[in-house]
């Protein structure tokens, strides 16, 4: 009988020993880096990033930290700022690309180090991607029109819209893009289609000046000159469910030309998803809207020195030339700031502006305003 | 061996039993008939301009005034029932073959008919495209004999069709199967000695005892077809779309949970028709 007993209560001892919170801080020299983006990220950065980091300064060493998905990161970002007010180690120091605005109060409170002041490299940023003084725009992509060169010459490609929706007509069946809410490329046609249907100006379109009418007066335009070539998509007004089925219809040369995302359009060609003789250009008179991940240093990190290094290493030519050629990114610095023969090789796809366009109720309401609208309004077998 | 009389059991036992059968039907209560009561609830009793929430069907006079949602609830009727009944004539045909054939050739049969079970629908429906797309393989072989190209179902509504065929021609061959055990060799042999032809036998002899096991295919394909997200999400056509995408779409794009707990509970009353329909079958069969 006394023998079990103790074998029970050490048992629950030794059960007690591993529900305890450990107690444990941050590694000296050792960046708690998180990252809530796809695996093609955290593979480059355990692959490409780290090793050259660690390689140039001896002794800090970067521990990857997968956190999911966004509210994974929000929940460690929720730790830090807690930490902040127990002056307590959040171990965390380095967010591949978050918000600064998030969590609500964060930003006032100090828990996001002014990287303007503290990077040496700031300077070589591109003006266009910087939204705040506190996240830094270290890699980007946007959308880009995709096409056959085979079946459509680069000197013929449509650079403006008019010219574009132009090609559409003459060529039926060639075009796809795939529903707004389903994938960047095309949710950013149609916004290009918004910005084309408002004098091109996404100056218009703010996250604050939403209203149903406002968006009423805005968006029903942009849904007859969407309606207008509805017809003279591929299969009579097919949309594609995703960006990758997109980029699947061009490989399988289905159709001759698609929105696409810059990175995915790369890495396909890379990849030999599309053929090497696949072309990319860019609307010369509102470029496709696009979007920059960001990254931050948190201020009460224990390694912020080192995370502070870090975040200047990856504005460094070598990681942003890496960002373009190994991931199919785009530069988070200006394109002067880029190698030359890399600057040479990408010249069609250099944007000479960044637009973008708010999301919230915006997004809904163009989400929803188009699967009214345009969607159904064709007659399949016309 | 018979069950001993529920009165043998002694207290204690009755109560391990109990508690034994609380922890599933607690885990029901709570991530099924809860989430079913607040989803109803929440449906039922709109949220007003000033924040306050009678009772009220606005949502469904919402829904059945809307011939966008209404034109969205007709095509997943519409594609339930026409796989429903390309499933059956597929797989009645396959689940005699396979009852009654013997042999290596059976062994195959079986296999195929099984595999879909181990695809994951995200695959298929990308293997889908790479076959009955555009410039898929099927053009490819056409082109090859000089057979003009196929005018391909990605993106129409047969496109989910085809695929919730093929994924679920397992489950309705293995429930056939299962159902055509309950005819007897005997019985068939004695048909056949009096000189049944196969048709006379089938309708006289296989069928009578096969009904119970079509009626689990029909209630259960049924509920899984008006579940399906994935295929109808990546084969199908923008508009109009089945509940299941355009429930998650007005959730997370729309962000209105109101409406989209309205539309599941308008899915829901169509599953319950069919899970009457399971009940009573089983019901019936268990009273013969």
């Amino acid at each position: 009988m006394k023998r079990r007993a103790f074998l029970i209560s050490a048992g629950g001892v030794a059960a007690g020993m591993v529900l305890l919170p450990r107690v444990s801080s941050a590694a000296e020299g050792k960046i708690d880096w998180y990252t809530s983006s796809d695996t093609n990220i955290l593979d480059f950065w355990t692959n490409v990033i780290a090793p050259k980091f660690e390689a140039a300064n001896p002794g800090l060493s970067i521990n990857l930290i997968d956190a999911g998905d966004g509210a994974g990161q929000d929940a460690i970002a929720d730790r830090a700022l807690a930490a902040m007010q127990t002056s307590t180690d959040p171990q965390a120091d380095y967010f591949e690309t978050a918000d600064p605005l998030s969590p609500k109060g964060a930003m006032e409170a100090g828990l996001y180090v002014n990287l303007k002041e503290s990077l040496s490299n700031w300077s070589k940023v591109n003006p266009l991607a910087i939204e705040t003084d506190f996240a830094v725009p270290y890699r980007g992509s946007q959308v880009l029109l995709a096409y056959d060169t085979t079946k459509l010459p680069a000197a013929d490609v449509p650079k403006t819209w008019d010219d574009l929706v132009t090609w559409i007509k003459a060529n039926p069946g060639q075009f796809i893009y795939n529903r707004p809410d389903k994938g960047g490329s095309g949710g950013n046609f149609v916004r290009r289609a918004i910005h084309e249907a408002n004098g091109r100006d996404p100056s218009l379109f703010t996250l604050d000046n939403f209203t149903p009418e406002y968006a009423e007066k805005t968006l029903a335009p942009a849904w007859e000159i969407l309606n207008d070539i509805a017809p003279s998509l591929f299969d009579n007004g097919a949309y594609t469910s995703g960006n990758t089925q997109s980029v699947q219809l061009l490989g399988q040369s289905a159709v001759t030309m698609i929105p696409a995302w810059s990175d995915q359009a790369l890495q396909g060609i890379a990849t030999g998803v599309l053929p090497e003789t696949t072309g990319l250009v860019q609307l010369t008179d509102l470029a496709f809207s696009g979007g920059f991940s960001r990254g931050v240093v948190l201020s009460n990190g224990a390694n912020k020195d080192a995370a502070l290094k870090l975040a200047d290493f990856v504005l460094t030519e070598e990681i942003q030339g890496a960002i373009i050629v190994e991931l199919g990114g785009f530069p988070g610095v200006s394109w002067d700031n880029v190698a030359e023969d890399l600057r040479n090789k990408y010249k069609d796809i250099v944007p000479s502006s960044i637009p973008t366009f708010p999301g919230g109720d915006w997004g809904s309401a163009i989400s929803d305003g188009w699967y009214r609208n345009v969607a159904p309004n064709v007659d399949r077998n016309a | 061996m018979t069950a001993r009389p529920v009165s043998w059991v002694q207290p204690s036992r009755r109560l391990t039993g109990l508690l034994l059968v609380a922890v599933p039907v607690l885990l029901f209560a709570w991530m099924t008939i809860w989430p079913i009561l607040s989803g109803l609830t929440t449906a039922l009793t709109p949220q007003q301009a000033d924040g306050s929430r009678p009772l009220s069907f606005d949502n469904f006079v919402t829904f059945f005034s809307d011939p966008y949602s209404l034109a969205n609830l007709g095509i997943t009727l519409w594609t339930c029932l026409i796989t429903l009944g390309l499933l059956l004539v597929i797989c009645i045909p396959l689940a005699l073959y396979l009852r009654f054939a013997q042999g290596r050739l059976a062994t195959y049969v079986q296999t195929m008919a099984m595999f879909p079970m181990f695809v994951p629908s995200i695959i298929l429906a990308f293997a889908f495209i790479r076959v009955l797309g555009p410039n898929g393989m099927a053009d490819l072989l056409l082109n090859a004999v000089g057979l003009p190209k196929i005018r391909s179902p990605y993106l129409t509504p047969w496109g989910p069709v085809i695929g919730l065929v093929w994924d679920n021609i397992p489950l309705t061959v293995l429930i056939l199967v299962s159902g055509l055990g309950a005819v007897s060799n005997q019985a068939v042999e004695a048909a056949r000695d009096v000189g049944a032809k196969p048709l006379a036998l089938f309708w006289h002899i296989i069928l009578p005892r096969m009904w119970t096991s079509v009626a689990v295919v029909v209630s259960f394909t049924m509920l899984g077809l008006f579940a399906s997200f994935t295929l109808p999400y990546v084969l199908g056509p923008a508009s109009p779309e089945m509940m299941g995408p355009f429930m998650q779409r007005t959730f997370r794009d729309l962000r209105n949970p109101e409406m989209a707990l309205t539309q599941a509970t308008i899915t829901m009353v169509f599953c319950i028709a069919f899970g009457l329909f399971y009940v009573r079958a089983v019901a019936r069969n268990r009273g013969n």
